[in-house]
């Protein structure tokens, strides 16, 4: 099932400290997580993933580090600051409480 | 594969993002996350027509990620825009100044009028309040404009408008006369309208001359004490004026060019 690009808006920061608090990762290695996590119902536009990285970078929830793997290829790993850490547990508490009520409405009936 | 390269171009070249080394760590990110689309998809035995295809659907709409970017570093964005606009009144207001006091103190020898009447320190004083306003208000309107992609001259002008009031509001709190100050924003926005609405040079050129010759007379009118020929040399001093002015539009565009590129290399 696809989900709404304006659901996915307001969720992509606590889903990108999520991720990245599993490790750090670069740009492509983040979708292909979030794909393989989500069994493919997190496809969204690529090119999005990038502003949100950098938002949360000047945030100083990430930070980044230019790495030259062996193959040559130069990639920008992300990992999570303290403050991103605290950052995500938060996010983790509000999304779970609005979803929490979020359930309980629907579920009223 | 040029798809990528016009992708990444495209997303970059709108995204107003203020530093070229920070623009050019954009480019190099974009590039390695397609590379790495692309040999993932050539792994699964895509041909390269249907990857060009792939990519395109699959990075999403390049306006909207330079929109997303821009919104990102929009600070940034802004403090480089003050910047190039206060170093920009500075360098047209020195570089005008000093030429049209220099014109005006000609045009003064030329009608035989002793030439400290002009650079009297009060009048001096006047014009240089003024041309700095001017030129404060020319150069902040195009710096507003370009803070905005829809209606920008008209967003400028409800900025720039509000910036004044309440530097007016300021003065008349502390009791201050600022003329200099409504006289600068109606100048800068009367030159920044022509700029904006007039497309012939010589249209732009000609509604100036034909302006300040009127405040010439209007001038004259208002002199204290008049002289043979105090009406043509009133005209010819703000013809002078004028004439400067009009060059301060020229101007701007190519300093504030100028400094914008410099400072975002730095």
């Amino acid at each position: 099932m696809s989900i709404e690009r304006e659901f996915l808006k307001g969720s992509i920061s606590l889903l990108l400290l999520n991720l990245l608090s599993r490790g750090e990762m670069y740009g492509y290695e983040i979708l292909q997580e979030a794909s393989r996590r989500s069994a493919n119902a997190f496809e969204f536009k690529e090119g999005t993933l990038y502003p949100a990285l950098h938002q949360l970078e000047k945030k100083g929830h990430l930070k980044a580090e230019w790495r030259t793997a062996e193959n040559g290829r130069v990639r920008k790993y992300y990992s999570l600051t303290s403050k991103g850490k605290k950052a995500a547990r938060e996010y983790e508490k509000q999304w779970q409480h609005l979803t929490g009520a979020i359930s309980a409405v629907l579920e009223s009936d | 594969m040029s798809v990528l390269e016009e992708l990444i171009n495209q997303v970059v070249d709108s995204s107003q993002i203020p530093k070229g080394k920070r623009r050019q760590a954009v480019v190099c990110e974009l590039r390695s996350h397609l590379e790495d689309f692309v040999l993932a998809a050539r792994e699964s035995g895509q041909g390269d027509d249907d990857i060009e295809k792939l990519v395109v659907a699959s990075f999403g709409d390049p306006v909207q990620i330079a929109a997303s970017f821009a919104w990102v570093y929009r600070r940034e964005r802004v403090m480089l825009r003050i910047s190039v606009f206060v170093l920009s009144t500075l360098a047209v207001a020195s570089l005008l100044l000093p030429a049209i006091l220099a014109l005006q103190a000609g045009v003064a020898i030329g009608f035989g009028i002793p030439v400290l009447n002009v650079l009297a320190s009060r009048h001096t004083a006047i014009e240089t309040l003024d041309l700095v306003f001017t030129v404060a208000a020319y150069t902040g309107f195009v710096e507003l404009e370009k803070l905005f992609d829809r209606n920008p001259f008209l967003k400028a002008l409800a900025l720039l408008a509000l910036a004044v009031a309440v530097v007016m509001g300021a003065c008349v709190a502390a009791e201050l006369r600022a003329p200099f100050l409504v006289f600068g924003f109606v100048n800068g926005v009367f030159f920044r309208t022509i700029q904006v609405f007039m497309k012939s040079r010589m249209a732009r050129t000609g509604i100036v001359l034909a302006g300040f010759a009127l405040l010439g007379l209007v001038s004259y009118e208002a002199m204290p004490s008049r002289f043979q020929y105090a009406i043509a040399a009133s005209c010819a001093s703000w013809l002078v004026m004028g004439a400067g002015y009009r060059l301060m539009a020229d101007l701007v565009a190519r300093v504030d060019a100028a400094l914008f590129n410099g400072l975002q290399r730095i």
